[in-house]
């Protein structure tokens, strides 16, 4: 099965369907989540900031590999 | 019979081209393949290398302690989190990237003078810095 949600520029996939586009409001929505969460136990900026930037770094690590499944280049 | 002729013509000179089609249309799926596995290879190596960057800092903050301190206290403390970022990932990393450029290398013509090949410097990178992950963490 082909699917066709996303599409490749540079480093980033963009959604190219409306499942797509609800995978990166999801992966965003969790994003800020995240950074209510770890700002809430943190006890400096600078710790809010590295926690949250690793928790970015993961879910962008995730959305890239649902994306590279699900774009419309031939896998093999 | 002229117009049969011609269409036997028309099919032996076509044949070549169609393959020759086929081919550049292989290679160029399988480019465009290496460049998204090097994409999702980057993001998931960041992790690796932002854990790695974040421990040198603090071994620079904390004169007592070094990076190699520090990645036996993340062994210890994270074990299942470690192994899977310091170990299986890059060696997934490593085996995908050099399947893309075995496959690229393979349907290229004349892979020496190709620009192909050139093309897929960033898995190139991508399997160099799995390979200083995983020397980073066996020590």
């Amino acid at each position: 099965m082909k699917l066709n949600w996303f599409k490749r520029e540079g480093i980033f996939f963009l959604p190219t369907s409306i499942v797509g586009w609800l995978i990166l409001v999801a992966g965003i929505a969790f994003a800020v989540y995240s950074f209510i969460d770890i700002d809430s136990r943190s006890h400096s900026s600078s710790d809010t900031l590295i926690n949250f930037v690793f928790m970015l770094l993961i879910i962008g690590a995730v959305y890239s590999l649902i994306a590279y499944f699900t774009s419309r280049t031939p896998k093999g | 019979m002229e117009t049969q002729n011609f269409e036997e013509k028309l099919l032996k000179m076509t044949k070549p081209e169609v393959n020759q089609l086929k081919h550049q249309d292989m290679l160029a799926d399988a480019i465009t393949n290496a460049k998204d596995k090097s994409v999702v290879s980057w993001w998931w190596l960041s992790v690796p290398l932002f854990i790695i960057a974040m421990l040198t800092m603090k071994s620079a903050f904390m004169p007592q302690t070094t990076l190699i301190s520090n990645i036996h206290e993340l062994k210890s403390k994270q074990p299942v989190s470690s192994l899977l970022f310091f170990l299986i990932v890059p060696i997934c990393i490593i085996i995908f990237n050099t399947w893309s450029i075995r496959k690229v290398w393979s349907l290229s013509d004349n892979p020496k003078d190709s620009n192909s090949i050139q093309s897929l410097w960033v898995n190139g990178l991508m399997i160099i810095f799995s390979i200083i992950v995983l020397i980073i963490y066996s020590l």
